[in-house]
């Protein structure tokens, strides 16, 4: 087990930048996210933390033990590709066995090793298949499991779930957690899954531009988005753009073109956009902020109702509502939202 | 299986009887061409193989095992087997030597690149045979540019061409891209997560290769050794043009005996025996490869 530090970490191919001066710490044992759109960096960056590329700045260390510029066998690492990247000349068991020859490992001791992963990873009677005639979820096991049997000190995870359909991706994110617990192996997971990053990570890295955008619990990002970017990518937002008027206990006046709103937050002054998330806004009057429109139209979710209203100057709220009371399109209708709910973000300056 | 379908009730598709008649009117020319300029000239060499040669005229029509007699009986024409199978070996070996890390590095080249690098690998195949021969002729002739260029040095005169050295290297130079072609498709569908997964896993790139990679291109060193192999056992022109008569190799004998000796039952007796050694020495390592090769099963 190993924390991971990257500092400045940069990676350039010809003139597109991939990875810009990236900082980051992850803790031993914890397990962190990559998240963003395709092209975003996060791929390059684990492969430099696999060693598969070379930055052209910064470094890696595994703990106080810099890595930049060793060769990926000597890091110590296991890696699950999207795609697996089993062998699929071998089966299931040399598949697995793979890492502890390579490392030497006395027969008798390699094959209690093998065996006892393959329990774990409940794929025990399955050990003389061939990758393809296997699952594409016992195939997913069996990369973790020959990731895993070496006791890698670090666990890198490029988009594991991707190829899965949806039922089983569910289940595997709660089992890879599980395993990453269980092992407390310092992971780092590769998604562009909002939700499988939720619900897997300690902490989550959002990356655009192969720059670091936020970094922080799911909570933190989803409730303080650090820029309109961050709010828009991770679950539904109402951005409302304005300036802000003035402060008083510890409460920012926003003036919008749909009227002045109340916000939590400090240091923000100038042009600023407020998000509000669609389930902090409130039909009628109960709370400070109000804004007044007509609903457009509704949609029947199950849990609940997600309608879009359209309020003063062309401003389109997103609401989400328990179906108790129910509005139909073209009805006028008054919402409100809570000073504590109106995050205030500077506005960006593209 | 059959069983199985036929329990199945499968309404008979309407569409059979056109679609039908659409794959007869498109395997049908393939069918008689091959009929027409292989088949039965095949089957009319193997029939004359077994007719008496006369004094006069070409064959008389009376069976004889004769010229199969001749043939395995002649120490002589074991030697030009045992060279025109050797030199064979040797054109496959040192295509696969050379043209392994080109087909690695076509297959890993940036996908823009690959095409061009594919066209550049065959372009030499614009250039007929002949040509290329007279092109190594100038290079390795006894007043040729290797040559002057050793002399020129004080070196002492190398024999170069109208040996089998010059053989070799002619089909070495007109083969190496089938070679180069088999095996960068058999390598352009290996991920490189595969080597990169080896790697992780603690293997050097060496053993990398070695455990992975290579027996993962295996399909296409077999697809590439066995098309090489075949087209050199066959080759004519090249040992004619950069042998001379020095060196001897089956395809020459046979179109001697055909044309200058005019004994056509010898002439495909020879062909026979080369054919069937050539099938023997194939079977005997598709078995090998298959074994190499159990995981491709499926």
């Amino acid at each position: 087990m190993a924390s991971i530090t990257l500092r400045d970490l940069t990676k350039r191919f010809e003139s597109l930048v991939a990875v810009d001066r990236l900082n980051l710490e992850i803790q031993e044992g914890e397990l962190i996210t990559l998240l963003g759109p395709s092209g975003c960096g996060k791929t390059t960056t684990l492969r430099m933390i696999g060693g598969f590329e070379t930055p052209n700045e910064g470094d890696i260390y595994f703990g106080e033990r810099p890595v930049t510029w060793l060769q990926p066998e000597l890091r110590n690492i296991g890696i699950v590709f999207q795609n697996y990247a089993l062998f699929p000349h071998m089966t299931v068991w040399e598949n697995i066995a793979f890492g502890l020859e390579m490392r030497r490992e006395a027969p008798a001791k390699l094959r209690q090793r093998v065996a006892a992963i393959l329990a774990k990873v409940q794929l025990t009677g399955m050990e003389r298949r061939y990758s393809h005639q296997l699952s594409g979820g016992q195939q997913q096991r069996v990369a973790l499991a020959r990731a895993l049997v070496v006791n890698p000190a670090v666990l890198l995870l490029d988009e594991p779930l991707a190829n899965l359909d949806a039922k089983l991706r569910e289940e595997m994110r709660f089992y890879i957690r599980h395993l990453q617990r269980e092992f407390g192996i310092t992971t780092i997971y590769v998604t562009h899954d909002q939700a499988e990053a939720m619900v897997l990570a300690d902490r989550i890295a959002l990356m655009k531009d192969g720059r670091l955008q936020q970094l922080g619990s799911a909570e933190d990002i989803y409730r303080r988005p650090s820029n309109a970017w961050v709010a828009e990518f991770i679950g539904l937002s109402n951005l409302i753009r304005g300036t802000v008027a003035g402060r008083s206990d510890g409460q920012l006046s926003v003036r919008t073109t749909a009227g002045v709103f109340a916000c939590a937050g400090e240091g923000a002054t100038g042009d600023v956009v407020i998000c509000v998330r669609p389930e902090s806004l409130h039909f009628g009057q109960q709370h400070p902020n109000r804004i007044h429109g007509i609903v457009h139209e509704r949609v029947f979710l199950g849990n609940l109702l997600d309608y879009q209203i359209d309020g003063p100057d062309g401003l389109r709220l997103r609401v989400q509502a328990d179906p108790s009371r129910v509005f139909a399109p073209g009805t006028p209708v008054d919402v409100s939202f809570s000073s504590a709910d109106a995050w205030v973000m500077r506005a960006s300056g593209s | 299986m059959a069983g199985l379908d036929a329990t199945v009730a499968v309404p008979t598709p309407p569409a059979r009887g056109p679609r039908f008649a659409w794959v007869v009117f498109l395997i049908v020319p393939i069918i008689v061409f091959l009929a027409v300029f292989f088949l039965i000239p095949y089957a009319n060499m193997v029939y004359m193989s077994f007719l008496v040669k006369p004094a006069e005229g070409a064959y008389l029509k009376q069976f004889t095992l004769e010229n199969y007699g001749r043939t395995l009986g002649d120490p002589f024409y074991w030697r030009i087997l045992r060279n025109t199978f050797w030199y064979s070996l040797l054109t496959t070996a040192i295509t696969l030597v050379l043209g392994y890390p080109l087909a690695y590095h076509i297959a890993r080249a940036p996908k823009r690149w690959r095409g061009w690098l594919l066209v550049l690998l065959i372009s030499p195949l614009l250039v007929s045979v002949i040509v290329r021969s007279f092109g190594w002729m100038i290079l390795l002739g006894r007043v040729g540019l290797i040559n002057q260029l050793v002399k020129s040095y004080g070196g002492p005169e190398l024999h170069l061409m109208y040996n089998a050295f010059g053989i070799i290297v002619g089909l070495v130079h007109v083969y190496l891209p089938f070679m180069a072609l088999s095996i960068a498709g058999a390598l352009q569908t290996i991920s490189p997560d595969i080597e990169r997964a080896a790697r992780s896993l603690g293997a050097s790139p060496w053993r990398a290769f070695w455990r992975v990679t290579w027996r993962l291109s295996l399909p296409g060193v077999f697809a590439g050794t066995l098309l090489v192999f075949v087209l050199a056992v066959s080759s004519y022109v090249i040992p004619i043009l950069l042998g001379a008569n020095n060196v001897l190799v089956m395809p020459m004998v046979i179109v001697q005996m055909l044309l200058d000796a005019f004994n056509w039952p010898l002439g495909s007796a020879l062909a026979m025996v080369l054919f069937g050694f050539t099938v023997l020495l194939l079977w005997l390592y598709v078995k090998i490869m298959n074994r190499a090769m159990r995981w491709t099963a499926r």
